[in-house]
């Protein structure tokens, strides 16, 4: 059948947006100033209608005539002198493909079989030669994972294959050096557990299919398996628990009595009011994000989502947050290790993957933060989190019923994702991005928004035994987990499919995103299935619960897989694994006391750790759900940042979900012990500053770690010590976290760059009324600005100060806990009683970065005293978190709201839009508001310029 | 008085429903959300409401246009339905992703589903944003604004293709036929012509419009996002009467009552 083009543009008197936000990425990004213009269009091709269908969907659909042309099998953009077409490769699902079909089928045309688009750009310029196309297709504009030039016009639109075979692994035969052959690029397995699976298969006298050793590799990968996690530490000849039962262990004796579900289900679950419970998890996606960025952050917020509306019975998500980290977007090309690609693209793909996956959903997203090191230039960190609200009644994780049917909805499976367990779970090589390119995809938030709402019809109807969502791994990690204790049979050709061609196994592997598993008791089938058709949900039933204790799974009546669920999910080897820690060899710098403080009061407020990154926010949706009621930015020009968001997550109800985090990769570079508290004390201090009970905060814990060596356990070992003392001393659990042990980057050369470890502590909580909760922007003049907390100033090291002259330095805070957790405990009092107007924590940059924020967000002036005897130096850009800086009203008396915590008045708020420093009498610093201001926008406006900003309308 | 009820239509991807509701609740209407699969296979009929709202979200991934795949859908199967709904004088609201539908099936500016005389566009910036922004509602004959002619009100606006755009002829139309409901401002009450006071780089700071009848309204920005108080980003260091976005849909539930 033939397939017809269309092609549809602005007209070219019109402003054509997306091709202006391409010239400003070639003139900025790239550095390119041949393109003078570039204009776009967008290409539809149709499978199996005629010219005059084709002219109906143009006029109906496609092109809008009041601002549109459009072409029928003809060139659209004629007068530039290079157009170019990207496409989505075959096989990757375009998401748009399903709206043209319905709206197709709406429009009464008949006899489609398929449609596609993809989108055109002309680029004017008479200086443009080949090079510049070939260095903006391949840098800005073609992903190779995902897309392709298009050169010709296609014969046809369908994917054709005939359902491939299942194979015998001639395993029992094989040798050591067999084994790990068959081990490498696929299976990630080390010899050991090859040889346990060997002996396995030799003991019940058979060699595996393809499907059954795919089944164990993923199951037993580090990704799903965590068996760095769960392995016991040899550390300095001395036996440790694992790492994971540590943690485990500090939970349950904290014994908190608003924990409802912790480490068991898809996320943690504590109480909320009115017979609610909240839920949350975070997850990290770096390795898909580092070879496809916008991909891999859609279906990292799409896959942390899933966790969310798969806890209890089913959760509607109420908030996501974002947490990355990656190299300075200024990072020269020739310093991006080959096979990676650069900060500057990651950093904006990552941002609008995440933006078109939350915004799609609707799920706000209003609490994140990013992070910039070198050292991230292979490997970026990409962390994700979801929050979720559901009854009490309906939060502890089901189990299925021998008998219950096992029900997949949602999206369809195709090739997507393939080994995306395993991958995630080996070392990033030079090689990664060529044999792997089957792990990323395109997330399909629409699909997603629909699952999520039969979800949650379903689980009021009470139809939801169990459920879960299909990750990593698929439906093998999905049913092998849900049947684990009673035993599981699938009949795979039943799994719906994107495309033919598949094997078995990768039907059973893939990692096709928007897919959920529900167990539902067969006289809830009917029901359950009318749920999803109302709202255009796909849904089969897939499985059956047995009793048997077996994975068992068949394609058109052959068993391509029987595997004992004991071997399956305890036969992996406990591992017993070496681990030192070494304080690596720094030291201290000597640095003058600086003369003027204005200059060095800029380039902080300008360092990528410090400046405002209110460019990204902007772009997501915080407000939609209408639950936001503290924004990432307020205050007069709604651009000082908050430390926390407060929702109201029940729209009429003052109750109130406070969610922050922590982290600071740079100071596990010096101790990841102290590291790790200063993250889990920073996130809690977000919280408390808004006005978080301390007393009723939950944590959840994401380690992303370079690949386990000795030493880099060594590191975690440290690092979760740190997790379980942060617990013993505060109270407060982890109810939810994962490890992510594998950014380590090795070249073809030797080269190795490991990532600085990170610990990401997301923190959660509840408080009961809204209107006690603060936010950080000055409210007035003549109020007193106050320090609250206890920092030894001269600890330096890892500060954003010392950075500026080049230093990492030894010396790093070391919080204390005994002191923090009154602070918080005081600081909470005194909000509640309503006694603080504004509030800001102390973290990067320091009190003076703090005290900027605070101003920025008032639009008012501070006059600031550093008492006698300290360097002003130290004392402005300390970074121990546990601090604060609050404003009162002159007529309290700090000694009496703060009595018994570490305090001091630092000066006042002033209506003159002026920050003036002094120190006994001498003037230190001083710098107008605009000034600092501009200093600490600039970084992230140039990275996300907005091209239009300054045009006026037309 | 009796609570009218209300219509609040919903499809794949619509994602500010629960809000609207909301704030139909707090105005004294009686809010049922409705998929349109319900009224393509007449479970239930337009006709049972008083009502009709098109929420905001990304109705179909907004492929093709924002809007333009529901709207399609509207006016192959649901046509008569909605255009009797609309001429028989009933309230309809077009929030965002309602705007643009409204604007799509024609029922926006003309009351007619047929041609398609405007459009919102991408926004200038290329992006989505998400921001507060002032509008200066205009004096005109738009039953959802009684009262408010000359106020200035902050509302959250969060959409990617938001710029409206016409021609020359269909503005001045508009214009004269004081169709135009809503201005984006500046914080004097100026018509804001440059970003981020006008956010997308709309013709004329056109951020709501209405057909002649005053009784089809669609508008960009989110009025559901502030019908308490602490939906304001502000809210801790601004006083406020009441929240703005409430007499929108108070507005809307009176005349219904009255009707
Ligand atoms: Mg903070």
């Amino acid at each position: 059948m033939a397939v017809v083009e269309i092609r549809v543009a602005n007209h070219p008197y019109l402003t054509d947006p997306a091709g202006e936000e391409v010239l400003y990425e070639i003139k900025h990004a790239l550095g390119i100033d041949a393109v003078q213009k570039v204009r776009t269009a967008k290409v539809y091709r149709f499978e199996g209608i005629d010219e005059s269908a084709a002219r109906l969907l143009a006029e109906k659909l496609l092109a809008e005539a009041v601002f549109q042309d459009y072409t029928i099998n003809a060139p659209i953009i004629k007068d530039a002198p290079v157009v170019v077409e990207v496409a989505y490769k075959p096989g990757v699902m375009n998401p748009e493909a399903a709206s043209l079909m319905k709206a197709a089928r709406d429009l009464g045309i008949e006899g489609l079989v398929a449609a596609d688009s993809s989108r055109e750009y002309g680029f004017y310029g008479q200086d443009i030669n080949s090079q510049h196309i070939d260095v903006i297709l391949e840098r800005l504009l073609v992903n190779a994972t995902v897309e392709r030039v298009v050169t010709e016009k296609p014969a046809t639109l369908l994917i054709s294959g005939r359902p491939g075979q299942t194979e015998i692994i001639p395993l029992r035969g094989m040798s050591d050096a067999e084994l790990m052959e068959l081990s490498r690029d696929r299976l990630f397995l080390n010899l050991e557990e090859m040889k346990t699976i060997q002996q396995y298969f030799r003991n019940i006298g058979r060699d595996p299919t393809d499907c059954e050793i795919e089944t164990l590799a993923q199951t037993w990968s580090e990704h799903c398996g965590h068996k760095t996690f769960k392995a016991r530490l040899l550390v300095e000849g001395r036996v440790k628990e694992p790492l994971l039962k540590r943690l485990q262990e500090a939970t349950f004796a904290a014994n908190h009595p608003l924990v409802l579900s912790a480490f068991v289900d898809n996320s943690g679950v504590m109480e909320f009011y009115d017979g609610w419970a909240i839920c949350g998890k975070v997850e990290t996606h770096n390795s898909p994000s580092a070879i496809e960025p916008y991909g891999g952050a859609m279906t990292g917020s799409g896959g942390v989502f899933r966790d969310v509306m798969g806890t209890g019975q089913g959760a509607r998500v109420i908030a996501s947050t974002d947490m990355f980290c990656f190299a300075p977007p200024d990072t020269p090309r020739e310093e991006i290790p080959p096979g990676c690609l650069s900060p500057h693209y990651l950093l904006r793909r990552v941002v609008a993957g995440v933006r078109d996956y939350g915004n799609r959903m609707g799920i706000p997203t209003n609490n994140g933060s990013v992070h910039f090191h070198r050292d991230f230039r292979a490997k970026p960190s990409v962390i994700v989190g979801a929050y979720g609200m559901l009854p009490v009644e309906r939060c502890r994780k089901g189990q299925p019923r021998p008998g219950d049917l096992a029900v997949v909805i949602g999206g369809r499976t195709g090739r997507d994702g393939i080994h995306g367990a395993t991958f995630s779970s080996g070392e990033m090589t030079h090689r990664t991005t060529e044999v792997n390119a089957s792990a990323v995809q395109i997330g399909h938030p629409i699909e997603e928004k629909r699952v999520a709402d039969a979800i949650l019809a379903a689980s009021e109807a009470g139809l939801v035994r169990a459920i879960t969502d299909c990750g990593a791994g698929g439906f093998s990690s999905a049913l092998g987990e849900m049947g684990e204790k009673t035993g599981v049979r699938v009949w795979l050709e039943r799994a719906p499919l994107k495309y033919q061609g598949l094997r078995p196994w990768e039907i059973w592997l893939s990692e096709s995103q928007e897919r959920m598993i529900i167990a539902v008791s067969p006289g809830n089938l009917e029901r359950l299935l009318e749920i999803c058709r109302g709202l255009n949900v796909e849904a089969t039933v897939l499985a059956e619960f047995t009793s048997d204790r077996r994975l068992v799974v068949t394609y058109e009546n052959e068993i391509v897989c029987d595997l004992d669920m004991e071997f399956l999910h305890h036969g992996l080897p406990k591992r017993v694994l070496p681990a030192r820690w070494q304080q690596p060899a720094l030291k201290e710098p000597q640095l003058p006391i600086p003369d003027a403080l204005e200059d060095i009061y800029c380039r902080v407020m300008s360092h990528l750790n410090v400046c405002s990154k209110e460019p990204i926010v902007r772009m997501y949706d915080h407000g939609v759900q209408g639950s936001c009621s503290l924004a990432p930015y307020g205050g007069v020009e709604q651009d000082g940042p908050n430390d926390a968001v407060v929702l109201t997550p029940l729209l009429g109800s003052p109750a109130a979900v406070i969610i922050s985090h922590g982290l600071n990769p740079v100071l596990n570079q010096i101790d990841p012990y102290y590291g790790s508290l200063w993250a889990a004390t920073e996130a809690v201090s977000n919280a408390v500053a808004v006005g978080a009970n301390p007393g009723e905060l939950v944590l959840i814990d994401n380690f992303i770690w370079p690949f386990p060596d000795e030493e880099s356990l060594g590191a975690l070992d440290r690092a979760v010590d740190a997790c379980v003392d942060f617990v013993r001393a505060t109270g407060m659990p982890f109810i939810s976290g994962k490890d992510s042990l594998s950014s380590t980057y090795r070249g073809k050369d030797g080269e190795v760059i490991k990532i600085p470890p990170v610990l990401c502590v997301s923190v959660f909580g509840r408080l009961p009324d809204v209107k006690r909760t603060i936010s950080s922007d000055f409210k007035g003049t003549g109020n007193l600005i106050v320090l609250v907390g206890q920092r030894n100033l001269s600890e330096m090291a890892g500060s954003v100060y010392y950075d500026l002259y080049g230093y990492l330095g030894k010396n790093l805070p070391r919080i204390d806990l005994k002191t923090v957790t009154r602070v918080w405990k005081g600081i909470f009092r005194a909000i509640q009683e309503g006694k603080i107007l504004a509030c800001h924590d102390i973290s990067e940059g320091g009190l003076a970065a703090a005290l900027a924020e605070m101003c920025f967000g008032g639009g008012v002036g501070a006059e600031l005293n550093v008492p006698a005897g300290e360097r002003p130096d130290y004392f402005l850009f300390n970074e121990t978190s546990g601090c604060f800086l609050l404003e009162m009203s002159p007529r309290e008396n700090p000694g009496k709201v703060l009595a018994g915590l570490p305090h001091v008045v630092l000066g006042q708020t002033r209506d003159n839009p002026v920050i003036e420093i002094k120190q006994e009498g001498h003037h230190l610093c001083r710098i107008a508001l605009s000034t600092l201001k501009r200093s600490w926008k600039e970084p992230m406006e140039r990275i996300f310029g907005t091209p239009g900003e300054a045009r006026e309308v037309g | 008085m009796k609570k009218p009820r209300v219509c609040i239509l919903r499809t794949d991807g619509t994602n500010c429903d629960r809000e609207t509701a909301y704030a139909f609740e707090r105005a004294g209407g009686e809010p049922h959300l409705v998929h349109v699969n319900q009224l393509r296979a007449g479970e239930k009929k337009l006709t049972e409401y008083q009502i009709l709202v098109i929420p905001g979200g990304f109705s179909y991934g907004d492929d093709v246009h924002s809007g333009k795949i529901l709207a399609v859908e509207l006016t192959s199967f649901l046509k008569e339905q909605l255009q009797e709904f609309v001429d028989r004088g009933k309230p309809v609201l077009g929030i965002c992703n309602g705007f643009q539908v409204l604007v799509r099936t024609g029922l926006l500016p003309a009351a007619r589903i047929g041609d398609i005389k405007t459009t919102l566009m991408h926004n200038n910036s290329g992006r989505f944003e998400c921001r507060w922004v002032y509008l200066r509602v205009e004096n005109t004959s738009c039953i959802f604004t009684r009262g408010l002619a000359g106020r200035l009100l902050h509302f959250q606006a969060a959409h990617g293709e938001g710029k409206f755009y016409t021609d020359s002829q269909n503005l001045s139309k508009i214009e004269e036929g004081r169709q135009v409901v809503f201005r984006y401002a500046t914080s004097n009450g100026e018509p804001a012509t440059v970003y981020p006071d006008n956010p997308n780089g709309s013709l004329n700071a056109i951020a709501g419009i209405c057909d002649p009848s005053g009784r089809v309204l669609g508008l960009m920005p989110h009025p559901e996002r502030f019908v308490d108080l602490v939906q304001h980003p502000n809210w801790r260091r601004q006083q406020f009467r009441e929240p703005h976005g409430l007499p929108i849909f108070r507005n809307a539930v009176t005349f219904a009552q009255e009707m």
